[in-house]
């Protein structure tokens, strides 16, 4: 009927390989293969950039130089880490009972907003300011996630929309914050909040990376036990398996989806803070997050719903994103990064559907078999479609 | 004396809402047409950039000299983009979610990627406002309500009489609800689910394509990066708050509209509060579009919630789920 869907099958029926759908896939093989996705999407995209004359490769090998053949480099990815991990775990959290949190960026940058308005107001010893920066930035994460939590539990209302257009929201409202209520009145030329004082204090033998880097780690050794040792972690992932069994089974599944999702918020609003409290980045512009939300949503998809996979995908996509900044000097636009994300999450996706099928031999059956065999052939054919 | 300046308010507002939201209401329609048929495309964002910024490459660099064609190119680019969205996630039932963020950021990547040159060269080619003249030319509020170029019409007007008209009077629209209702059953009376699927995304997505070329060709009138600012996003929540229903589209695109023009007149105009001075106001007002919007998409799930009777305004039950034939 569909003429694509003849010609894939009429392709597929030549060869002498079909696919089988597997009956069950192991969590081992999906994350091969969104691997596989991923760097088969990025060899693509080198392909496409070597075509319009630019050696991609030869350019992401000299970023990846400059990051791991000095200690400066590696500071510089763990840095841009930081923000990208703790937004990734708070999706990956969310995508444990299939939520879908495409607010990150809007929960990073209120989490930011937060603690800049108590850095710049409050006095005290550094370390109190600090601790009330973090609590604030936490509470406002969770704040701006509560809406579309409590519609997404309680009146089934689709996350995705809510979550995503609270993002042009608090993006408006940092731009305001920068250019108007809190505008640095001092700096006539930069446009940004007045800065706070303080930072954390660094990481030993470090210069620029702060203790900062071990709050992405800490959070994700406790959701992974979390999940792996508590009633709670059951429950959630027994929601994320389905939810209407959970119920039956006794579980409060809108309040467990609400709690999710508000912790999701905490946990990127608290990321925000992380953020300020870098030496340097210790005021707020438009321009404060760098679609952090946006590459830690990446990593969250490549890693599927593993923490550890997130800190190894976040690393990496800390390092393309460092390395992408050298190919930003080499005449690309920083808008080429997310047409390159796009062909990456897509790369992601194809991998993760990957693992669902094999390609077996055709083989030739006999006697009674042949029947079945072939109805069963038409079936995968029609299903791979 | 003051109910005049209501009537002239709100009609200058609506006035200026109908082109600005021209764009949410064509890519909305198309959302909706893929959604009817159960397939979700997040990418509309991405979608209204490349309908815009092909339509700007035929108009500067290929010479095209009719609005008409320049739309059509930009509608042929979106539906080249919306068929590979459609072969991942309907050929091989790759994840509605996934894909449809990735052609939401490889389109905005992309498009601004080609419009890096054209920043805002004016664009010439454009659409003219159909104004009969003489009958009613003396009143300006009222002509902006009425007159405006033909894509107006057919997005607010056409497009939805010939989508309801389809969905819900003929056994062709009864088959694309049943394939996103329950693609089982539409497979089971010989409905090609896979096939109706890509087709009808691939034309919603040239219908939002449409709405991208509709900005550059007449609304803003040139290219600027980032040329959606969230209207593709906008446009999926009008698709919720009007309940996959064509006509209360209309509604949720001119609430938008209306939220968008309140601000681009109150910073032409300089207005302020008595709290807040005029550059606060405008700031506060810019956000004002995504939190209407927003609210918008809860009432009728609030409606649902709260106990009133309202005629259907549920997804389709197979909305953004892959149909096989083996698992059903």
């Amino acid at each position: 009927m569909t003429p694509l869907g003849s010609i894939a099958s009429t392709v597929l029926r030549v060869t002498p390989w079909r696919l089988e759908r597997r009956l069950e896939v192991e969590a081992r093989r999906a994350a091969l293969t969104r691997i596989g996705g991923a760097v088969g999407a990025m060899v693509l995209v080198g392909i496409v950039l070597l075509l319009t004359g630019r050696n991609a490769f030869w350019i992401f090998w000299q970023g990846l130089d400059a990051i791991f053949g000095r200690q400066r480099g590696i500071e510089g990815a763990a840095l841009r880490a930081i923000p990208i991990l703790m937004t990734a775990l708070g999706v990956a959290l969310s995508l444990r009972m299939k939520v879908w949190n495409i607010g990150s960026d809007g929960q990073f940058l209120m989490g930011a907003l937060a603690a800049v308005g108590v850095g710049i107001h409050m006095d005290g010893p550094a370390w109190l300011v600090l601790i009330v920066m973090a609590a604030a930035a936490t509470l406002a994460g969770a704040a701006w996630i509560l809406v579309p939590a409590l519609a997404r539990a309680y009146w089934d209302v689709n996350e995705i929309i809510t979550t995503l257009l609270l993002n042009f929201v608090a993006l408006q409202l940092v731009t305001w914050s920068a250019l108007g209520f809190w505008r640095d009145k001092e700096a006539a030329v930069i446009q940004s909040t007045r800065e706070v004082a303080h930072t954390l204090p660094g990481l030993p033998g470090a210069n620029s990376v702060t203790i900062a880097l071990l709050v992405p780690l800490v959070i994700a050794a406790a959701l992974w036990w979390v999940f792996r040792s508590t009633t709670i972690g059951y429950e959630i992932d027994t929601i994320g398996g389905n939810p209407r069994a959970a119920g039956y089974a006794g579980i409060a599944v809108r309040r467990r989806i609400l709690i999710v999702m508000l912790f999701t918020g905490a946990i990127a609003g608290l990321g925000g803070m992380l953020q300020l409290s870098a030496p340097g980045a210790q005021a707020m512009n438009a321009g404060f997050s760098a679609q952090f939300g946006l590459s830690g949503f990446i990593v969250a998809a490549l890693a599927g719903a593993s923490f550890w996979g997130v800190i190894g995908g976040g690393l990496f996509i800390a390092s393309m994103f460092y390395a992408g900044i050298v190919l930003q000097t080499k005449g690309l636009s920083v808008y080429i990064i997310f047409a390159i994300y796009g062909v990456i999450l897509t790369g992601i996706a194809l991998g993760e559907i990957a693992a669902r099928y094999r390609v077996v031999r055709r083989e030739a059956v006999d006697g009674d078999g042949a029947q079945a065999g072939d109805d069963h052939d038409a079936a995968t054919e029609r299903a791979a479609t | 004396m003051i109910l005049a300046i209501i009537e002239n308010a709100f009609l200058s507002l609506i006035g200026s809402a109908i082109p600005a939201s021209a764009v949410v209401m064509l890519a909305a329609t198309g959302a909706m047409l893929g959604e009817r048929v159960g397939v979700l495309n997040l990418g509309q964002e991405g979608l209204i950039g490349i309908g815009a910024v092909f339509s700007v490459i035929a108009v500067l660099s290929w010479g095209v000299e009719s609005p008409w064609v320049a739309m059509l190119i930009g509608m042929i680019a979106a539906a080249v983009a919306g068929l590979i969205f459609a072969l991942c996630v309907v050929s091989f039932r790759a994840s509605q979610v996934l894909v449809g963020l990735a052609l939401a950021l490889g389109g905005i990547g992309l498009s601004n990627q080609l419009g890096v040159n054209r920043n805002g060269t004016p664009i010439q080619t454009l659409f003219r406002e159909i104004n009969p003249g003489g009958v009613l030319d003396d009143n300006d509020l009222v002509s902006a309500f009425l007159f405006h170029d033909p894509v107006v019409y057919i997005a607010y007007i056409g497009l939805p009489v010939v989508l309801w008209f389809v969905l819900f009077r003929t056994r062709h629209g009864m088959n694309m609800r049943a394939v996103g209702e329950n693609p089982a059953a539409a497979d089971a009376v010989g409905v090609s689910v896979t096939g109706w699927r890509i087709f009808y995304s691939v034309l919603g997505a040239a219908l939002t394509g449409a709405g991208g070329a509709y900005m550059v060709l007449s609304f803003t009138p040139t290219w600027s990066p980032d040329i959606a600012r969230g209207r593709g996003w906008v446009a999926l929540a009008v698709v919720i708050f009007a309940g996959w229903r064509p006509g209360w589209a209309v509604a949720g695109a001119l609430l938008y509209g209306s939220m968008i023009s309140l601000d681009t007149t109150a910073q032409a105009r300089g207005w302020g509060l008595p709290f807040m001075g005029a550059s606060d106001l405008s700031f506060f007002l810019s956000m004002l579009p995504y939190v209407v919007t927003l609210v918008a998409i809860l009432i009728p799930a609030g409606a649902v919630k709260l106990g009133r009777r309202v005629r259907s305004t549920a997804a389709p039950a197979a909305l953004a789920i892959p149909y096989s034939r083996e698992e059903r």
